[in-house]
């Protein structure tokens, strides 16, 4: 071996080797080897935040498969009785919330309900059954009210004319006997008189008479006609009360509270009108009109015993037979029948029966020599479903009276399971699109860069509009919608990564021993690109579902009552979003059909992508914190 | 520089045309949904024909227009007698009034030139009955046009306040609350946080209206309404703008011309407002004219939930399913990608400034 600059001298005694008699083995490593995978996981697993959100992200989808699967409770099945069940949480309830009371507000009352004692009534309907409203927290309150309804009671009644100088009478609905002998008189409570109008108040003269004016009004106050001063005949006369109202134009008005027809053979006056009746009074002559003003209306609010009432007892007007024996032979000796003295047509039965009582049986209808009977019955809900007293829906119930707990897990699959499957189609796509792209490079390059540019460039709206005006909303839309422009991602960021491998010598090296494209491809240069493919693959499945979400929460995506299968997989129709649009209509009365979902895709998305960002700081560590 | 922005225009020329067109195309291919109401269908295909897309048959021969009457009332009949796709057959006694579609090539050279000649985009068929589509753009246009500005105004002074706070406090308290904020907000979707911000200012506190309010109501309501779609808007834009100017301003804040900057003596605040925060801003500005048109596409569900009159709900009406309105369909995509469109080509000439290596026309 000769040094090749011959300026430098160099004295070769110096020079000794090393191990000219030892024989170079290779050396163990005294560490374990670390794979890229590997030192990616050890990265992975240095950020706590980000480890803790994965471990949290993973959970919710196994939660996604376990609720569902080992339920009780329905989540599929329509089951009226159990639609809008507030939430209730075991433990929680005793603090006073979640407890499955429900707050009712703006209830109309039922006044023939209303309790001497405390003076507040109940709405009495069908809706809010009285028995389980709970009476300590009813409330009464009063809202104005311009109906023309009889719930609205009270205020004065405004008598106006459509036309200027118009004449409009009025009669009141009632009409009476009455004697001149016992002095009957007509009263009013007349709350304001424009200037400048007249009010005339007018009684039909005898049986057969015509009407006659008693009294004229022309300011506010209270007046009393008596009609024998009026009248010319003597004697029995039956009349209604006709109010003839005059204005100069249509802005004026009369307005009047109280109309009462009074003679002293009786205390009861004869008509006594008050708000609603007087607003009802016909028009029998002109073409005016009246208007309600100042009445209220009584409402009520209060807490309501939801679950009580759903699983309480209800009636039943027309039950088979047929279903009835069944139940009486699956109960047996609970249901033995207790004659009912209050009822002779029905019958009681025993306390752990599902029925609590037959009102009526109903007679029988032969049909092919077979007789078919129905009952009238009263049923526990509760027993007849087999629910146990103390049911607990954490999430409430749906309108369907589906369980909103578990129906939020399966919609959260069903949107993981679209966003997954939809992502993996973007994703085979963008890799060979990009991988081609990448590899040819040149005029290929140039001319998918341009078209994918312009497929880029479609607003997600026209492909949208496109894809309804052919298909129409569902599953199908979906999936274009989420495809058409959801693999171009990922197709750059593998054409970024195969533009920056594929001049690295390694490439060279094996393509000059004769590799073919495609080991080159997926030998050499995919995997050393793999990571950061990963990443944007990972971080694109939120993406979709976020498109996903939206697109069904719009009414564009699925819906319910869908079935579909994608393989083997089987998806229902519900996803979040359907279940955010359905709580969107409900959102005032019952926010919690939106919270728990709501909640539920907020923290997958947000998991989501900081497991995405967890992953692409691993892979990729110089990207750290760049976001 | 010239040569760049004439490419650029040209090129975003070439897709809002093809995009345009085969919208039109497609849309005009798929089965149609005229007026429903008899008078208003007269009207309506009276315009199809003088504005081309349709020709006038007359069918005449009374054994035809005994078939076709037979064919119409039960399409069972005559079976190898198919009737025209999305014509109108009207039934005059002795003959039959066809309105035939022109093909379809014509159908587009009409559209077109009625759009240049008359910028005449055709009649709304259900939202609004033979209401101009233009017309009936032009009364939506401002409520989305002045709701996306005024988050536009509002998110870029809060999301550049925000990164740079996070930025100068980087790896503090401030910085990590800033942070997770951003990771949560980033990660909502828009109608979530929209739904969360109407029930509790809206139902909950009372403080904002739940709604927006109609037109025709006046005082301070008209304003509070803007608030709560501003903000559910402009979340998601607030976090991504706080999240890009954080990492812009740090990667400057680290460099070595800053610490030039400051060892010539300049403080740190100095040195931050005028040369970290300038070369930080520089990279930012396409990018914040380009999230106009997210914004814009994000509208449509916000628009929606508030019940806001915009462009946005009367797509989603004018996509109402079997009731569509093809041609307000087509005047609304082509509002959204005329805006996309050029938002794009404003990035691309911004980008142009910035950049001197593509302004002088290197490749990349």
């Amino acid at each position: 071996m000769e040094f090749s600059d011959p300026k430098l001298k160099r004295d070769k005694a110096k020079f000794t080797f090393v191990q000219r008699d030892e024989k170079i083995y290779d050396k163990k490593f005294e560490t374990k080897p670390v794979g890229y995978f590997k030192d990616a996981m050890i990265r992975f697993g240095k950020n706590r935040t980000n480890v803790i959100a994965t471990g949290i992200l993973f959970t919710l989808i196994v939660m996604s498969i376990i609720f569902p699967t080992f339920t009780t409770k329905n989540y599929e099945a329509l089951e009226t009785r159990m639609a809008f069940l507030p939430p209730r949480v075991p433990i929680v309830e005793n603090l006073g919330f979640l407890n499955g009371i429900q707050q009712v507000q703006s209830q109309q009352i039922d006044r023939s309900s209303i309790d001497p004692v405390t003076g507040l009534g109940v709405p009495n309907s069908v809706r809010y059954p009285t028995a389980h409203i709970l009476m300590d927290t009813l409330e009464n309150y009063d809202l104005p009210c311009s109906e023309k309804i009889e719930t609205c009671i009270g205020g004065s009644v405004r008598l106006q004319n459509r036309t200027d100088n118009g004449v409009t009478v009025f009669q009141s609905l009632q009409s009476v006997f009455s004697d001149t002998s016992a002095n009957p008189s007509i009263s009013l409570n007349v709350k304001e008189v424009s200037p400048g109008t007249t009010l005339e108040v007018l009684a039909k003269d005898g049986l057969t008479g015509g009407y006659v004016v008693v009294g004229t009004i022309s300011e506010a106050g209270e007046y009393t006609f008596n009609l024998n001063e009026a009248f010319e005949s003597t004697g029995l006369f039956s009349t209604a009360v006709q109010l003839r109202y005059s204005s100069t134009n249509t802005i004026e008005y009369a307005e009047i509270t109280e109309i009462t027809l009074q003679d002293n053979r009786s205390d009861t006056p004869l008509i006594n009108d008050l708000g609603y009746n007087l607003s009802m009074y016909p028009i029998v002559e002109g073409n005016g009109r009246s208007t309600r003003f100042d009445a209220t209306i009584t409402m009520s609010r209060f807490s309501y015993d939801a679950y009580g009432s759903a699983l309480g007892d209800y009636t039943i007007s027309t039950f088979s037979q047929v279903e009835y024996n069944d139940l009486m032979l699956a109960h047996g000796e609970a249901c033995e029948r207790i004659p009912n003295p209050a009822n002779p047509t029905g019958w009681l039965h025993g306390e752990d029966c599902p029925v609590r009582e037959v009102l009526r049986e109903t007679s029988a209808v032969v049909v092919d020599g077979v007789e078919f009977r129905s009952y009238s019955l009263v049923m526990n809900y509760g027993l007849y479903r087999g629910y146990e007293d103390d049911i607990f829906f954490l999430a409430g119930t749906t309108d369907a009276g589906r369980d909103l707990f578990n129906l939020t897990w399966v919609a959260l699959r069903t949107s993981l399971l679209i966003g997954v499957a939809a992502a993996v189609v973007n994703i085979t796509i963008g890799i060979i699109y990009g991988a081609i792209s990448g590899y040819y490079g040149g005029k290929v390059d140039i001319l998918m860069e341009r078209f994918s540019e312009v497929i880029a460039r479609i607003p997600f709206l026209v492909v949208l509009a496109i894809s309804v005006a052919y298909i129409g909303p569902g599953i199908t839309t979906l999936f274009i919608v989420l495809i058409v422009s959801g693999w171009i991602g990922i197709a750059s960021v593998t054409r970024t990564q195969f533009y920056r491998f594929k001049g690295r010598e390694y490439v060279l090296a094996s393509r000059t021993l004769g590799a073919k494209d495609t080991r080159l491809i997926f030998r050499h240069i995919l995997p050393n690109g793999i990571g950061t493919i990963i990443t944007a693959s990972i971080l694109s499945i939120p993406l979709v579902i976020f498109t996903e979400s939206t697109l069904s929460y719009l009414g564009f995506g699925i819906g319910h009552g869908q079935q579909f299968n994608i393989g083997p997989i089987n998806f229902s129709g519900v996803s979040i979003g359907v279940l955010l649009a359905d709580g969107r209509t409900e959102i005032v009365d019952k926010p919690y059909l939106t919270i728990f979902p709501a909640i539920i895709i907020s923290i997958l998305m947000i998991t989501f992508n900081m497991f995405g960002n967890a992953l692409r700081d691993a892979f990729n560590p110089t990207l750290r914190g760049s976001n | 520089m010239l040569r760049y922005t004439l490419i650029r225009t040209v090129w975003v020329f070439i897709i809002l045309v093809t995009v345009l067109s085969i919208n039109f195309i497609l849309l005009k291919n798929a089965p149609e949904f005229p007026p429903t109401d008899q008078d208003q269908a007269d009207i309506y295909y009276a315009r199809q024909v003088a504005d081309g897309y349709m020709t006038i048959e007359l069918e005449r021969d009374p054994e035809m227009v005994q078939m076709l009457r037979e064919k119409i009332r039960n399409p069972n009949n005559h079976p190898d007698l198919v009737l025209i796709r999305n014509a109108r057959y009207v039934d005059e006694g002795t003959q039959f009034r066809i309105f035939t579609p022109v093909p379809l090539i014509n159908q587009y050279f009409a559209w077109v030139r009625n759009i240049v000649l008359d910028w005449n985009w055709g009649v709304s068929t259900r939202v609004q009955v033979n209401v101009p589509v233009y017309d009936v753009l032009l009364s939506r246009i401002p409520v989305t046009v002045r709701l996306n500005l005024v988050a536009l105004f509002f998110y870029i002074p809060v999301g550049f306040f925000l990164g740079i706070l996070a930025a100068l406090r980087k790896d503090t308290v401030t910085d990590n609350v800033i942070s997770v904020a951003v990771m949560i907000l980033i990660s909502l979707p828009s109608f979530v946080t929209m739904t969360f911000l109407v029930l509790i200012f809206g139902y909950g506190l009372g403080w904002l209206p739940a709604q927006f309010p109609p037109a025709d109501v006046t005082g301070a309501i008209r304003y509070t309404a803007y608030v709560l779609p501003v903000l559910g808007l402009s979340f998601g834009a607030v976090a991504s703008l706080t999240r890009v100017s954080r990492s812009e301003l740090t990667e400057v804040l680290t460099s070595e011309f800053l610490l030039l900057a400051r060892t010539k003596g300049l403080s740190r605040t100095q040195a931050v407002l005028r040369h970290a925060m300038r070369n930080s801003m520089v990279p930012l500005v396409p990018g914040i004219i380009g999230s106009f048109v997210g914004l814009l596409s994000g509208s449509v569900i916000i628009e929606v939930i508030y019940s806001i009159p915009g462009t946005g709900r009367i797509f989603i009406r004018a996509m109402t399913q079997n009731n569509y309105d093809f041609n307000l369909i087509l005047g609304i995509t082509a509002f959204y990608t005329i805006i996309s469109l050029f938002a794009i080509l404003l990035v691309d000439l911004s980008y142009g400034l910035v950049d001197p290596r593509i302004r002088i026309g290197a490749k990349r």
